[in-house]
């Protein structure tokens, strides 16, 4: 399938994307026409080289940056050009890049400034018991320093702080960026059990293979465009794929992609 | 010797921290006894001035720490609402005829109203900026106070008269005036630990760290930190009050004066400005050392000398202040305790075993 999904199919996804074009100042453009979905329930992969735009992606869903062109739903609800506070509220929680804990703060209190936008107490408990349930290390290290936590750890905590609004879509930036490999299997593991517990994460990774094998559809980026786009499995079988991560060559556009 | 996952779970920190709570109950009961029993523990009158002039700096310094423990933002200039506080008191009893105590509490909500727009001049800019701003009030008021002779008594000061009888001895007066002050040093710890506590603290403690960040989570950071900082304004102008009420004298150069800002910054960030005792602990050791250094060295400037050098060791050797830096290390001495030491052992040994689970993980990706 190439780069385009049939675009009547707009209810169906959670969050769109639809022709952005963005840069940042009166510097070239990052995204030049760039269209992503995604569906309920699902994680989507955003892969590609270094430049490719992939964390842009991300800052232009969750309104950190406007775009200069194009369209953003979320569920079919039209809401581009909202800055972060109004896309919070429409449902979009971005996790972003590196650690940002809260460090000389407890791990609850991480937890609860996720639901600063919430006023209702129960509400707010109920989120607690969900996020606590989700991460085990969340409610184990409750009162814990989050400074004193491990970066796989304090991921986690991240991850809870963003569930706390109950949103539809988490943007994850680059999860597994400096975590031994073991942290980032388990960070990996939160991010398919986020998923499970019926909220869309639309993932940024720089590590293709592993954040491939954790979606359910993936996205390679490249100068700003989906290159090439369809089920990560399928992705995953395609050999090109390596080659493009080895830097040896550039995707051609028309060449054969993943499904026929 | 625990094992590893105990510390992971996190169940073995659970028994010690009844053990800290209770530790912690009986700190609490043996200081309120103590402060209780110093005025009839003090051998003469001039100590228990001392005593009074040593609870006066805790108030300022507990008082600072609204704004600076809170929300990290460093006020050199809080002389400024101390200052007033005890201005507008002594004004409100000899201008207008109030009742010294109704004076005090008048004169602190009258300079929690000047702070609402000062505070929302001074907090848009941070860090460096924001403490040259706040400087900059109390050189103004300085030179306001000592102009306007015929309202303010100008240079040469003002009289403020004794709200206890004259039958009231010396040392009944220092011993009342202890225990006023302690009694309002209660109620600044108290409302302190509350706000601790509370959704508007866990909002200011995030702005402390990262106020874009905070933002970003809903944190309505402008209003927060004018809140806290109206009221840090408002027991600062109590303190500040209540002080002139014993003292019975102000005059602009010690009311307006950067030192007295700065012996509050001191005194926090001496004691730990994230701990709700430590402003109170570096007052008694910032005050006791100023008043023996009077004593050693007469109206020498000595005791300025060893203030600048206390403030050197603080910052080289305890950046977070005693009180944290004695939490550190009671944690590392108590074997049961989870410190963040012990911890990294732990995780020094997961990760050993990470590594080699990813080898394996490696070796079959390749097969």
């Amino acid at each position: 399938m190439a780069s385009e999904q049939p675009p009547e199919a707009h209810d169906e996804y959670l969050l769109e994307l639809v022709d952005i074009e963005a840069g940042y100042g009166r510097a070239a453009l990052v995204l030049r026409g760039l269209t992503v979905r995604v569906p309920p329930a699902s994680v989507v992969c955003l892969v590609g080289p270094n430049g490719a735009g992939k964390s842009t992606v991300l800052k232009v869903a969750s309104g950190m940056l406007t775009p200069r062109s194009g369209r953003i739903l979320v569920g079919g609800k039209d809401v581009t050009r909202r800055g972060p506070q109004r896309m919070l509220d429409a449902g979009l929680s971005h996790v972003l890049q590196g650690h940002s804990v809260f460090k000389e703060m407890s791990v609850s209190e991480n937890v609860l400034l996720g639901a600063y936008t919430i006023k209702d107490k129960a509400e707010i408990a109920e989120r607690v018991d969900f996020v606590k349930g989700l991460f085990p290390v969340v409610a184990d290290r409750w009162s814990s320093l989050a400074g004193a936590l491990s970066g796989g750890q304090q991921k986690q905590v991240e991850f809870a702080r963003s569930l706390m609004v109950s949103p539809r879509v988490v943007l994850l930036d680059e999860p597994s960026m400096g975590l031994d490999p073991k942290a980032a299997a388990t960070v990996f593991e939160q991010v398919a059990r986020m998923r499970d517990a019926g909220t869309a994460v639309l993932l940024v990774e720089q590590n293709a293979r592993r954040g491939l094998e954790t979606a359910d559809l993936g996205c390679v980026l490249d100068l700003g465009r989906v290159h090439i786009s369809g089920p990560a499995a399928d992705l995953l079988a395609d050999s090109s794929l390596g080659e493009l991560y080895l830097g040896t060559r550039r995707p051609d556009p028309t060449a054969p992609t993943t499904t026929p | 010797m625990r094992s590893d996952s105990e510390l992971v779970t996190g169940h073995g920190p659970r028994g010690g921290r009844t053990a800290v709570r209770a530790a912690r109950l009986v700190g609490l009961l043996a200081l309120i006894a103590l402060v209780i029993a110093f005025p009839s523990m003090a051998p003469d009158s001039f100590i228990l001035s001392v005593g009074v002039v040593i609870m006066s700096y805790a108030v300022l310094a507990t008082s600072w720490n609204f704004v600076g423990g809170f929300t990290g933002y460093v006020s050199l200039g809080h002389a400024s609402y101390s200052g007033l506080g005890g201005y507008a008191t002594a004004l409100l009893i000899l201008r207008a005829d109030v009742n010294p105590w109704v004076a005090m509490i008048l004169a602190g909500l009258i300079v929690a109203a000047i702070a609402v727009p000062v505070g929302i001049a001074s907090l848009r800019v941070r860090g460096a900026s924001f403490v040259i701003v706040s400087i900059a009030l109390v050189l103004i008021l300085l030179l306001v106070f000592q102009s306007w002779g015929t309202f303010t008594g100008g240079s040469n000061g003002l009289r403020i008269p004794r709200p206890f009888s004259d039958d009231v001895l010396r040392p009944e007066q220092h011993e009342r005036f202890f225990y006023l002050h302690a009694a309002l040093l209660a109620v600044a710890l108290l409302c302190w630990w509350a706000i601790n506590r509370s959704r508007f603290g866990i909002g200011l403690k995030a702005i402390r760290e990262d106020e874009d960040k905070a933002q970003s989570l809903g944190v309505p950071t402008f209003a927060y930190k004018l809140v806290v900082f109206v009221i840090s304004a408002f027991f600062t102008a109590l303190a500040g009050g209540l002080y002139a009420l014993w003292f019975g004298f102000l005059d602009p150069i010690f009311q307006f004066s950067i030192l007295v800002g700065a012996y509050m910054v001191l005194m926090s960030l001496l004691g730990g400005i994230r701990s709700l005792f430590g402003p109170l602990l570096g007052a008694v050791i910032v005050g006791y050392a100023m008043e023996f250094f009077k004593a050693q060295y007469g109206d020498t400037q000595a005791h300025l000398i060893a203030m600048g050098a206390l403030l050197g060791v603080v910052v080289l050797f305890m950046p977070d202040g005693i009180i944290p830096a004695l939490t550190n290390l009671v944690n590392r001495l108590r074997p049961q305790a989870a410190s963040i030491r012990e911890l990294s052992a732990a995780e020094l040994a997961e990760q050993r075993r990470e590594a080699e689970a990813a080898d394996d993980t490696k070796e079959e990706v390749h097969r």
